[in-house]
């Protein structure tokens, strides 16, 4: 209640002041060279914060209340994003002032006002860091039902990665590399100054038990990243057509403003606005026709069964010859399934947005609603994602020195889902494994109306409630519920007040609510944990408030000194709450209610609250127009922060020189040098600093399923937690310099922006053992140390740019270099969220893949195969070189290689570098424009991949030696040598080399190169990089007079374009962008059973009034 | 007019801002509202208990069944491994940390300080004797541990076995004048005695009779007439036995049983040694300790030949023990008995120790042995003692009965391994003797002979 009081007595502080008469009145009109009438533009005095926007004729008009007139000198100012912003100083006086402008075009964007955040803005010219914005027909042209999806591709060194194709999937954010370890790796999302929410939670989460992780940790997000649902990532709730534009401030020089949660970086959006003049109506649609992007390769030739044997009948999950397709070859004539295709079909998306905006000199309004349904492109009901906004943005100038505005969003999302993942009762797991001569259709029984799986082919009533072993995945589409259904209402109440001419207060209060609900059913007849069926249903409530009150003071004191000092105060309080339920065996098949099961795992309630405040300055000085620095200190206090450290101080310091007015060499028409340093901070996690007792922590326990609760007979007992409140916790900081240069030349027909940038991060936080004679066993220390640094250009051509056609190219490429320095004592530590061996390691890039490769000379140990010097063997033998051993040794079959039982680091999934390459051309009303993007290196582990040789399913195992046994003798057929232009090509070493082996069920099944059980990662270590045709699209805008006269519409726009038409790539899975734990994983690369991603041809048509 | 206006403006932002002082103090901000953040001395002692009962019944006391061969470990799985003495220091983990953390002496200490807090000297007496038994189950099984700078130190130092077991003598003469002094005490959050002042003196002083012996092998016979003395004022009927309490919930069960609900439970079966025992002394407890296997008969696993002993070996399911909320017995008067006799036989007091011995025989109904010998005396003490971690402590002073070490091995266990972690977070930890299972502690420095 006090917390709430204090909020509201900032907006006291802004109470309005009454205006009087004898007012003066500005008009005019804009125009474009070629004196076209310019729209949109605004024209405003910044002494006085009065202005207005131009109508579609250019003009526009503003009075100033004769309070506020006395004849001083001001300036008027006409801007325009493209061109040139134009000011002229006049005499206020009272009365009617005609001031016409006439803007010429600026590709350099040049006198642009540059969102910076916290209340801070600059102009281009001023700006320390590279600036990376993204308008809102890019947005438009991506065609994304994801807000965050849509940036793919937009700015270099921001990587976006889709977990997959499932409608309302995640995408995961990441800005010039991981800054943590632990902590939360996403941008802050700020939307018109006021941060919001962009969680992820899969419903899985609220089941950590059956995912395997620890009980007693429900509702934090670490339970089930690798199976389940794909979730939303919560940005999802923006309608894109809302953004005007977002501006993307990297790393933590740029981002320093924003503190204590800025050392990912800072996604700054604009919503649109009105503007004064005639009502205008827009309305678009757009509908989309999805498919899979690629399909599994998969064998149709040989049968289930073992060692050549069927294994009919399969009536029985424990008969383990009915798992795996090792059977005889299937006669011709037999029908096989298409099991890469037969469970998709095409996917849709209808969006329809329609939006209303408009308003006069004082009162200006933006409206707009939205619907959007997306049907996901697997077969059955289960898997769409439908979303409903609306926005209302208004302002209103109360006096001449006050204006206050609102601004108000709710959406309403619905969805279901595909199980995916490692995961018997997901989609692709059963599907990718079926045998080919088995058809997964019907999913029921047609004589008892079961479940029936390929392992068990007839159920009977008898076997109601067993396993299936793996689902039916016709099944899994048709049966299991994966809802969710989230209302989020989020937006901000501002007053901005022109104290002085020269000093102005802004104040936002706002706020983000979301409720989202989780309902998660399998059906009786699911498999393994969720045998006799099993609810898992949650509620996740999360709001966040916010309170910002800044000052901005703005002198020029001579033409060659100005100054700007931007001060602020904020508050922020975020809550965040999840209950949940897991029930066990339904009672009867429906409904999916909690109430419908037969037991109950313990309830889950689940919170956490951070409270932060801040104050900042930032002050801007301008010397000779040409010269700019920039000085800011944010100081940010948080609950989060550990007792003794409540509160950090993060600087920042930035230059910024047009050495063009100094000297212009020639060619060049504009050239920006730029530097800056700045430090901002990651936050702990909410109460690694409290003091707890532990009322479920189990003790005493000698194997899983064991222990004590401090609770005993009955009675209530409680000790302390085996973590030490960490009191001396601080932020994770990142210190960054960030330095580069913008220049234009060739006319202004070309510009190239390089950056160049080194972070540190210090303090990272880890969860170290401690000496458990100490009273505890672990404890949060900020303890580790890491480093990224990287190169960004950005070329942008405009060879052609007459007024009739037209030609520009974009070409952005980025490195990223990352390394782990400090580990508190350990030489690594696993990646959470890293299906696969991902470990963080001294000395290598963040998130290697650690795990278990073959003997290779000069990498592995000289005694790693038993009675062999390596050394000896190797001797002539290139680096590499494939170990083959004779099979005397201990390690495998003979001419096969050996497992090399040390760990070692396999590869590295961070790209070499990243790049896009963007082109629009157009001819009048057409025009053509395309997308492509380009991953360079990183590898990904193909689990999938091995685990389908070892199932004897994937397309590589239709040529195969035919096997009667587990050895190489018992095999015959398809017989291959080891190395050279033959079976794994490369150098090979050993008593082996050389040696023909039948390659069948004795390499892919029987030895370990089944990479996801026991098997050897390393042959499941496939590059992944890519070049993807991103977007492709060609547009038409009708404005002929017809248009107007007999449809009564300013334009229409019609836009055709493809959404990931093509990708080419050496990465044998399904897609190299994918990850399996979406957005919990750090570092991504690794794929088990992976939902595909999908190809889309939009059609999209805008009517303008 | 215009500066006025910002006065007021400025002077309302400061207002604003002092009324939020507050704000960065809010509860559920600063304190964890998922964990209770504050608990009574009550809340603790059950917690206190429940650590001591897992100490007792949970992973030392199954591996030192197997060690003493009371146990057999069989199904190649962890259980067979550790009981063929195939151990590192990771295993160790869990059990070594319940010393300090959670429910051990952080919990213990804090405790204390809130029964002082309030002045409840029976209260704090009670838990001293708590503290007694974790720091001597400690001091027993690992030997040198951190003792006087533990959960007060962020390093604690490695203090000498035979000085904690000094302070642990010290520390029970300190709990019995406390029990004695009076004060409200636990009352029925007392699992063990329900606050019965009588019967937490009379444990307190078998547990010092127990020091005594552990401390025989190194200090001499004087020893053994400490023990005696102790153990004459030790707990002096069955029915004041210090048993573990439990309840029919999931983690409030019987952990012997709660083990044998696991299919790694299984793998924990009779040990021929005990069974063999039994069935020549025709002991009546064969059945409640075990049950019979498929033919009939009580057999037993031999980890010595990795073989068996009449048949397949019985599971642990005898009917008397294997259930939920059997009161596993861990300082009795059986044991008190035995002590008095051994003592008594050692001090040439024969017919006392006939006395003794005779009294627990006939309880289950064994006849008397009018002039009993050492092993006699042990023989009975191996048996009563079965699934009690008092066993090994027995076996490494007196070598009765005589063990075969498990196949290919030379000597049983002396001591357990420390935890992983603690090795390699605390820079004054000792290390491990150069084999993990041939180290001996300070107390007990010559193994037994391979029988």
């Amino acid at each position: 209640m006090r917390s709430r009081l204090c909020l509201l007595s900032f907006l006291f502080a802004l109470a309005p002041a009454v205006a009087s008469a004898q007012e003066a009145t500005f008009s005019g009109k804009v125009t474009a060279e070629g004196g076209n009438a310019l729209a949109n533009v605004s024209v405003f005095s910044p002494e006085l914060g009065v202005g207005s926007f131009t109508r579609d004729d250019g003009t526009y008009s503003f009075t100033i209340p004769g309070a506020r007139v006395s004849g001083q000198m001001i300036t008027v100012s006409a801007r325009r994003v493209g061109y040139r912003a134009q000011s002229v100083r006049i005499a206020l006086k009272a009365g009617a002032t005609t001031q016409n402008f006439q803007l010429s075009a600026n590709p350099l964007q040049l006198g642009e006002v540059v969102v910076t955040g916290a209340g801070t803005s600059t102009t281009v010219e001023r700006l320390g860091n590279v600036r990376n914005v993204v308008a809102t027909d890019l947005i438009q042209k991506a065609n994304e039902p994801n807000l965050v999806q849509a940036l793919a591709g937009k700015a270099p060194n921001v990587q976006i990665s889709q977990s997959s194709g499932d409608p309302g999937s995640n995408s995961r954010i990441q800005i010039r590399g991981l800054r943590t370890l632990n902590g939360n790796t996403e941008p802050l999302f700020v939307v018109d100054g006021v941060p919001v929410s962009n969680y992820t939670f899969s419903t899985t989460n609220f089941n950590p038990v059956d995912a395997g992780a620890t009980a007693g940790v429900g509702g934090q997000d670490n339970g089930g990243a690798f199976e389940g649902t794909s979730a939303p990532n919560r940005m999802i709730d923006m309608n894109s057509d809302d953004i005007e534009n977002v501006e993307i401030l990297k790393g933590a020089a740029a981002a320093a403003i924003y503190g204590a949660r800025a050392a990912n970086g800072v996604i700054l959006i604009t919503t649109k606005k009105g503007r004064a003049g005639s009502t205008k109506y827009q309305l678009r649609s757009s509908y989309s026709n999805d498919q899979i992007s690629r399909k599994y390769p998969l064998q149709r030739s040989f049968s289930l069964g073992n060692n050549n044997l069927s294994a009919l009948p399969c009536e029985d999950i424990g008969k383990s010859t009915c798992t795996r397709s090792w059977g005889p070859k299937i006669p011709a004539g037999t029908p096989t399934f298409d099991h890469a295709s037969e469970a998709f079909d095409d996917g849709s998306v209808f969006d329809n947005t329609l939006s209303i905006s408009g308003g006069n000199e004082r009162t200006t309004f933006f409206l707009s609603g939205s619907a959007m349904k997306n049907q996901g492109i697997f077969v059955g009901p289960h898997n769409f994602f439908n979303r409903s906004t609306v926005r209302l943005n208004a302002t209103h100038q109360l006096t001449s020195a006050l204006q206050v505005g609102g601004n108000i969003s709710y959406a309403d999302t619905r969805g279901d889902f595909t199980q995916r993942g490692n995961n018997v009762n997901g989609l692709l797991l059963g599907l990718l494994r079926s045998p080919p001569e088995w058809d997964n259709f019907p999913y029921l029984d047609p004589n008892s109306g079961l479940h029936r799986s390929y392992r068990l082919q007839n159920p009977t009533a008898a076997s109601a409630g067993q396993s299936r072993g793996f689902n039916n995945p016709i099944f899994s589409l048709y049966e299991e519920l994966n809802n969710q259904q989230a209302a989020r209402t989020f937006g901000n109440v501002t007053a901005e007040y022109h104290v002085l001419p020269w000093l102005k207060f802004n104040y936002a209060l706002g706020a983000d609510y979301t409720s989202d609900e989780r309902l998660e059913g399998c059906p009786q007849e699911c498999s393994d944990v969720a045998a006799g069926g099993r609810i898992t249903e949650g509620n996740i409530v999360n709001y966040q408030i916010d309170n910002s009150l800044s000052g901005t003071a703005n002198r020029t004191f001579s033409d060659n000194f100005g100054a700007n000092l931007t001060a602020g105060l904020n508050m922020n309080s975020r809550n965040y709450r999840t209950f949940s339920d897991i029930g066990r065996g339904l009672i009867v098949p429906q409904p999916f209610s909690i109430l419908n099961t037969l037991t109950r795992d313990p309830p889950s309630d689940y919170q956490t609250q951070v409270h932060n405040t801040a104050g900042y300055g930032q002050l801007q000085l301008d010397f000779f127009s040409q010269l700019f620095l920039t000085g800011a200190l944010r100081r940010d206090c948080s609950t989060t922060f550990g007792k003794s450290n409540r509160c950090a101080v993060f600087p920042k310091g930035a230059a910024a020189w047009t050495f063009t007015n100094a000297y212009r060499p020639p060619g060049i028409t504009f050239g920006k040098l730029r530097a800056s340093y700045g430090e901002a901070g990651n936050e702990p996690q909410p109460y690694l600093t409290s003091v707890t007792f532990s009322g479920t922590n189990l003790v005493g326990g000698i194997s899983q399923g064991t222990g004590f609760t401090p609770t005993q007979s009955g009675r209530g007992g409680l000790f302390f937690t085996f973590t030490k409140p960490a009191e001396t916790l601080k932020p994770e900081r990142t210190k960054e310099f960030e330095g580069g240069f913008d220049v234009g030349f060739l006319g202004d027909k070309a510009d190239l922006s390089a950056t160049w940038y080194a972070s540190r991060t210090s303090d990272v936080i880890l969860v170290t053992p401690i000496p458990p004679s100490s009273g505890y066993s672990s404890e949060a220390k900020n303890a580790g140390k890491l480093r990224n640094s990287g190169t960004e250009l950005q070329l942008n051509l405009r060879p052609i740019t007459n007024t009739g056609y037209s030609w520009d190219m974009s070409f952005q490429w980025a490195t990223n270099k990352s390394r782990v320095d400090t580990l508190e004592g350990a030489q690594f530590l696993f990646t959470p969220g890293g299906f696969t061996g991902n470990v963080f390691m001294i000395g290598r890039p963040l998130g290697v893949i650690r795990g278990e490769g073959w003997v290779r000379c000069g990498i592995s140990a000289n005694d790693a195969v038993e009675g062999i010097d390596l050394s000896t063997v190797c001797a002539g033998k290139p680096k590499g070189a494939l170990y083959i051993d004779d099979g005397n040794h201990n390690c495998g079959e003979p001419g096969m290689p050996c497992e090399d039982t040390e760990n070692r680091i396999l590869g590295d999934p961070n790209p070499k570098w990243t790049g896009n390459f963007h082109s629009s051309f157009r001819i009048g009303k057409l025009e053509l424009s395309g997308l492509v993007d380009v991953k360079h290196g990183g590898v990904n582990w193909n689990g999938t991949k091995g685990a389908l040789w070892s199932y004897g399913t994937h397309k590589d195992t239709e040529n195969r030696a035919i096997c009667t046994g587990a050895t190489n003798a018992k095999c015959s057929g398809n017989e291959h040598a080891f190395g050279d232009a033959d079976w794994y090509p490369g150098a090979v070493a050993g008593p082996g080399a050389g040696l023909k082996i039948p390659i069948g069920q004795n390499w892919y099944r029987n030895s370990t190169v089944a990479c996801p059980f026991t098997g050897i990662d390393e042959p499941c270590i496939e590059d992944a990089g890519y070049v993807k045709l991103r977007e492709l699209s060609i547009a038409y805008s009708f404005t002929q007079d017809f248009v107007q006269r007999s449809l009564g519409m300013s334009s229409i726009d019609f836009r055709v374009s493809g959404r990931n038409l093509k990708t080419w790539t050496n990465y044998t899975g399904l897609d190299p962008e994918t990850t399996t734990a979406g957005a919990y994983d750090k570092v991504g690369g690794s794929d088990y059973f992976n939902l595909p991603l999908t190809r889309s041809v939009v059609f999209t048509v805008t009517l303008n009034r | 007019m215009r500066y006025t206006r910002s006065l007021i403006a400025g002077a309302a932002v400061i207002t604003g801002l002092s009324g939020c002082g507050k704000f960065l103090d809010a509860t559920k901000a600063v304190a964890d509202p998922n964990a209770p953040t504050v608990a009574s001395i009550n809340q603790l002692f059950i917690g206190i208990q429940a650590n001591i009962f897992g100490q007792q019944e949970g992973p030392a006391a199954m591996l030192i069944c197997t060690w003493v061969q009371q146990c057999g470990g069989t199904a190649g799985r962890f259980v067979e491994q550790q009981g063929a003495y195939i151990l590192t220091n990771d295993d160790f983990d869990t059990t070594f940390g319940s010393i300090y953390t959670a429910g051990g002496l952080l919990s213990i200490k804090d405790a204390e300080a809130r029964a002082d807090a309030v002045g409840d000297k029976k209260y704090k007496g009670i838990i001293e004797v708590l503290e007694a038994m974790d720091m001597l189950f400690a001091a027993d099984n690992w030997g040198a541990v951190p003792y006087r700078e533990a959960t007060t130190s962020t390093q604690p130092a490695f203090d000498p076995q035979l000085q904690i077991y000094d302070d642990l003598l010290k520390l029970l003469d300190q709990a019995i004048a406390d029990i004695g002094a009076g004060g409200t005490g636990p009352g029925d959050f007392d699992l063990i005695y329900q606050g019965n002042s009588t019967k937490w003196i009379q444990a307190a002083h078998t547990l010092k009779a127990r020091i005594y012996l552990h401390l025989a092998e190194a200090r001499g016979a004087s020893q053994y007439t400490s023990a005696r003395t102790e153990a004459g004022l030790g707990i002096s009927t069955p029915a004041n036995d210090f048993k573990a309490a439990h309840s029919a919930a999931t983690s409030e069960r019987n952990m012997w049983y709660q083990f044998q609900q696991t299919s790694f439970g299984q793998d924990l079966v009779a040990g021929a040694k005990l069974v063999t025992i039994m069935q020549a002394q025709n002991d009546p407890r064969l059945p409640e300790y075990f049950k019979k296997n498929a033919a009939g008969t009580f057999g037993g696993y031999d980890v010595a030949t990795k073989g068996t002993v009449n048949g397949d070996p019985s599971t642990i399911l005898g009917a008397g023990r294997n259930t939920a909320t059997f009161a596993q017995p861990i300082i009795t008067n059986d044991e008190n008995l035995l002590i008095i006799a051994e003592t008594a036989f050692r001090a040439g007091d024969i017919a006392g120790a006939a006395t003794a011995l005779n009294t627990v025989r006939a309880r289950y109904g064994k006849a008397a042995i009018a002039a009993p010998t050492l092993t006699d005396i042990m023989t009975e003490k191996y048996i009563a003692l079965f699934q009690n971690i008092e066993s090994w402590n027995d076996i490494k002073r007196t070598c009765i009965p005589a063990l075969k070490p498990a196949l290919g091995r030379t000597v049983v266990p002396g001591r357990i391994p420390y935890g992983e972690t603690e090795l390699q977070t605390n820079t004054n930890a000792l290390t491990d003797p150069p084999t993990l299972i041939t180290g001996r502690n300070a107390n007990d420095p010559t193994a037994c002979p391979s029988a």
